[in-house]
């Protein structure tokens, strides 16, 4: 094992790296380095070696923590550049073409990817709004503070949710640039939405049905938006599109389960303990979900890399990008 | 919350009750023996201030009904019959079965907590009021802390300790913002035993701490409010009575009981847990952000749409807007987050009022903007006005298109004139403000016949003098700044603190957090003279010219030398400074002086000039002893009149003029030109204006020569 991958896959584990596009940078900047110290074993070739490489180790990573669908797509990539190398090509050289590879999916396909959403979406916010947004969307993050930036004036809600309560650090650094802001809990999501002229989402990733798969708790946010009338923009790079199809939006098969001390137990306050003693009861689950799906009904629209598109044109894109990148 | 609490307070209540037969007994100091709040509390006690439209007083009360006090003295000095008055109409003297017996002590005599006490133990030798162990406040406390485990607590360590004569209240993390006073404590981490106190030690600035205290672990901290709530046995009436010096609470009788080894009696410190609110307000700062807490609910139970106190409930609304039933409100006006708006209150159309608290029967009229202001009760604003992190007081009316700029104070009752513009900071009132240094108590302790007399011949003194200064149909006087601490201005202001001074803060405090380079300041920032020169105000140098200006400055006023030369003589050693720089910082402090002097032309601004240097050279004199000292008063000049235009043309005169009046002798000149000689062509402006000055002192040296020869 690569001591790179090793890393990451700890970051991973300890939650050091969190959120979607930090997650796959790290991993992509892993496999740099594993390419880079690689040399092919005698006996072999390098794209039959080299992939296999990359394989243990995705599925190291993927024991740390699973894999999120814009990970394994970034993997398709990988595995797919590898397997389009030119057999002409000097090990040297086929390094080389696959370190700038990656180098530009991490350039265009995210930090690119996020400038043109931010250039999009800032031009749907005008003076006077109430955003909502929920958690701590990286892409959300950029376009409040791109259009606080633009002098726009605007009021932001920034919505969270125990165990993990990342809208901390979103609040955090929205204050800092001093725009103005409130914080609450999923709780106060009906009394709230009420005064909210718009909601930002951000998404793990977008499923060619128009599913948004997202931190538990996105859809109950949508749910009551779409209720309200108030229109619902979900943030999210292109290259975290799938073309699989979720129609259960309850019970995902590729969720992720989170600690369940995390929500049997709060942080601080010893004086809450109803649980004492009942943690290792058989008739006692502790559920802590980390993603739900957002059926398409309550999506107003989703800003791409590839413009502003209603979430039935996602399978568009997906075909289209998916040709463009396996390339 | 308050449900949770009498019960146990009852319970407690009980339990003394068996053990002691004590009542639960609190001293509520109506008087704040300060002068921050001034010139409102000239007219009115500060604890009968409204703080979001109720008298501060009634929250201090309130809080302490709740946490199981029965009775509580008031004790009044300065407007005492105002404060009985409102006590008597109040419900806490009307209430058919009070919880809570009030009861007020007058002294108007009395300028300090040390004399208030003295007075209590005075009368106690009579009465015999306080029965045991009480809380000592003053007026001006919010809190919400419950108190009664904190009294059980205290006992129980007095029946342990006969020593242990006070517990004081202290609180981490205070939302009273990082600009109130500095304080550091040193306390036993085991026993809470306060070990040392010291308040307003500026950042990074160093404590001495007695030796003998690091024998045993100590917990140092600098991160504590200390809340102004102390639990006290009667030994400290007692105390108070034997050191008749005692004026100050913390000052005095803290310092002096800690550094009193020979009595030994000790202090304890409380730590109130952080869910619990305590603040005092103690300057205008504070008094913004408690407001502000106050609204952002902080203080609950004690918040505008509760009744605790007979006040009349606000309605709460989305973004803490808290509406009075009867207040009209055109749809037009644009109420912002955070604003309160009292009963019978009338706004107009197309205002925008946000961040603000609006009181009973004000009249607002149209396209009026309010931001961040505290508008006190029957305050009339005309059309189009502006107002920005102001206080208005009661009875205030604002004439159309008037601008209030950031900062300013309206005493009751002022009048300013239509589309005037009063200045950023300005404190304006009826009564003019007093000029001699008298001891604050006696000033804010005028009787309520007093104020009438002052109030009717306002009319006639307002035409004859400089009342002209808010425009026409006002009335009101401008005070002035009267401290040095003009630049401390912004700290104890309603002004949310300038972005650049947070900065200076926060880049003290820690130097990892300074990301927000960015951020532009506010339009309201401050500007005083003194700032636009010293554009270098790090220079030691810098702080040191500009406090001999200032020192400078007072002395003219007072227009006594020997004054001013002992106040610059003090400065001189306090900044360890050569007597050359002393000779330059006042030489420039004098030509300042001359140019902020009203003029017309070049040759007025050279009469100002020579005044103020023939009236004052015997200052500069004292300074001139040597030639090198001369010569960097000639240097400084120099530096001078290329800052300033309008001193340039008039060098070799002044210079020459100094020579005349032996300010500066002739060698020091010639020598001056020497050095300048060999200077570069941009350098040599003013030496040539003194070309020939310096040829005609040559010439006449020469001519001495050869007549000595």
């Amino acid at each position: 094992m690569h001591p790179a991958v090793y890393k990451v896959g700890l970051q991973y584990l300890s939650g050091d790296i969190s959120g979607g596009n930090a997650r796959c940078i790290a991993m992509l900047q892993a496999f740099q380095e594993v390419v880079k110290d690689y040399s092919t074993p005698p006996e072999k070739t390098l794209n039959r070696d080299m992939a296999a490489k990359i394989s243990s180790c995705v599925s190291f990573l993927r024991e740390c923590r699973p894999l999120s669908v814009s990970m394994g797509n970034a993997i398709r990539f990988v595995k797919n550049r590898i397997a389009k190398l030119p057999m002409t090509l000097s090990e040297s050289e086929a390094k080389a073409a696959l370190k700038s590879d990656i180098e530009r999916f991490i350039n265009e396909k995210i930090i690119g990817a996020d400038t043109v959403i931010v250039k999009h979406a800032v031009t749907k916010i005008r003076d006077g709004d109430v955003l909502l947004t929920y958690g701590s969307p990286t892409a959300v993050e950029m376009v409040l503070l791109h259009a606080h930036e633009l002098g726009k004036k605007f009021r932001v809600l920034v919505v969270d949710s125990r165990p993990k309560l990342q809208g901390q650090l979103l609040l955090r650094r929205l204050i800092k640039r001093g725009i103005n802001c409130a914080y609450t809990h999923i709780n106060a999501i009906s009394y709230i939405m009420h005064q909210v002229t718009k909601v930002f989402l951000g998404a793990s990733s977008v499923f060619s049905n128009g599913t948004v798969y997202s931190r538990v708790g996105t859809a109950c946010v949508a749910m009551v938006a779409t209720a309200f009338r108030v229109p619902v923009l979900v943030c999210c790079e292109a290259y975290k599109f799938h073309e699989r199809v979720i129609l259960d939006y309850s019970i995902c098969s590729s969720n992720e389960l989170g600690d369940p001390n995390a929500i049997s137990k709060v942080h601080g306050r010893e004086d809450i303990n109803y649980f004492d003693g009942l943690t290792n009861n058989a008739n006692l689950k502790f559920l802590n979900l980390m993603y739900d799906a957002t059926p398409s009904d309550y999506i107003s629209m989703i800003i791409t890399d590839y413009g502003m598109v209603p979430p039935t044109s996602v399978p568009v894109i997906v075909r289209e990008y998916q040709k463009e990148h396996l390339l | 919350m308050g449900a949770q609490k009498k019960p146990a307070a009852a319970r407690v209540r009980d339990d003394s009750e068996d053990l002691t037969r004590q009542r639960l007994q609190a001293i509520v100091l109506a008087d704040s023996f300060t002068t921050q709040f001034r010139p409102i509390t000239l007219e009115r006690p500060k604890v009968l201030l409204p703080l979001v439209n109720i008298p501060m007083i009634d929250y201090t009360l309130a809080w302490l009904e709740s946490a199981g006090i029965e009775e509580v003295f008031v004790f009044c000095c300065a407007h005492s019959s105002q404060v009985i008055d409102y006590l008597e109409k109040s419900e806490w003297y009307s209430r058919p079965n009070p919880n809570l017996l009030v009861r007020t002590i007058v002294s108007p005599k009395s300028t300090s907590v040390g004399d208030a006490l003295r007075y209590i133990y005075e009368q106690q030798t009579e009465t015999s009021q306080i029965q045991g162990d009480f809380v000592l406040v003053s007026g001006d406390t919010v809190s919400n802390m419950p108190l009664a485990g904190l009294i059980q607590e205290h006992r129980d360590r007095k029946k342990k300790d006969e020593k242990a004569i006070m517990t004081m209240v202290i609180k981490k993390d205070s939302r009273l913002g990082i600009v109130s006073d500095q304080l550091f404590i040193a306390v036993d981490p085991l026993t809470k035993q306060l070990l040392h106190y010291e308040e307003g030690t500026a950042r990074g600035g160093d404590v001495c701490l007695d030796k003998s205290l690091l024998d045993s672990t100590v917990l140092v901290c600098n991160d504590m409010q200390d809340c102004y709530i102390d639990i006290c046995s009667p030994e400290v009436l007692s105390l108070f009575e034997d050191n008749f010096d005692y004026q100050h609470l913390r000052r005095h009788f803290v310092n002096g009981l800690l550094v009193d080894d020979i009595m030994g009696y000790k202090i304890f410190t409380h730590e109130i847990q952080s869910s619990f609110y305590a603040a005092r307000i103690d300057n205008l700062r504070s008094y913004d952000m408690v407001s502000k807490n106050i609204i952002q609910r902080w203080t609950y139970p004690y918040v505008p749409d509760i009744n605790f106190s007979g006040n009349r409930p606000l309605k709460l609304g989305r973004q803490g807007i808290y509406r009075a039933s009867d207040a009209v409100q055109s749809r037009s006006t644009n109420i912002g987050a955070s604003t309160v708006i009292g009963y019978g209150t009338k706004i107009g159309n197309g205002g925008k009022i946000f961040n603000s608290v609006i009181g009973n029967g004000c009249s607002i009229g149209s396209n009026v903007v309010i931001q961040g202001s505290y508008i006190w009760n029957n305050v009339t604003i005309e059309d189009g006005c502006e107002i920005r992190n102001a206080i208005v007081c009661d009875g205030v009316k604002i004439r159309a298109g008037a601008v209030l700029q950031p900062g300013v104070v309206l005493s009751f009752n002022v009048v300013v004139g239509r589309n005037f513009v009063v200045p950023a900071y300005s404190k304006v009132s009826l009564l003019q403000q007093p000029t001699t240094e008298d001891s604050d108590e006696e000033l804010e302790y005028a009787d309520r016949s007093g104020t009438a007399d002052l109030l009717s011949g306002v009319n006639n003194l307002q035409l004859e003098s400089k009342a002209s200064e808010l425009g026409p149909d006002r009335t009101g006087y401008i005070w002035e700044v009267c401290d040095s601490a003009h630049d401390e201005e912004w700290k104890h202001s309603v002004i949310p603190i300038p972005m650049d001074k947070l900065a200076d803060i926060t880049r003290a405090m820690d130097d990892d957090d300074i990301e927000d380079e960015s951020v532009v300041p506010p339009s309201g920032e401050l500007k005083s003279d003194t700032d636009s020169i010293n554009t270098d105000a790090n220079d030691d140098y810098g702080y040191f010219e500009r406090e001999v200006e200032e020192t400078f400055l007072m002395a003219i006023i007072k227009d006594d030398v020997d004054h001013v030369i002992r106040l610059i003589n003090s400065r001189r050693f306090a900044y360890n400074m050569a007597s050359a720089d002393c000779a330059g910082a006042v030489f420039y402090s004098m030509m300042r002086l001359a140019v902020n002097t009203p003029h017309n032309s070049a040759s007025e601004l050279y009469r100002n000039a020579t005044t103020i240097i023939t009236k004052w050279k015997g200052v500069l004199g004292l300074y001139l002893k040597q030639t090198d000292e001369q010569i960097e008063v000639i240097m400084k000049f120099e530096e001078m009149c290329e800052e300033s235009a309008e001193l340039g043309p008039l060098f070799a005169q002044i210079v020459h003029f100094l020579y005349d009046k032996d300010v500066v002798q002739e060698d020091a000149i010639l020598r001056w030109g020497e050095e300048k000689a060999g200077a570069d062509e941009s350098d040599k402006v003013y030496l040539k204006q003194c070309e020939a000055l310096i040829q005609w002192l040559k010439e006449a040296s020469e001519e001495e020569e050869e007549e000595d020869s």
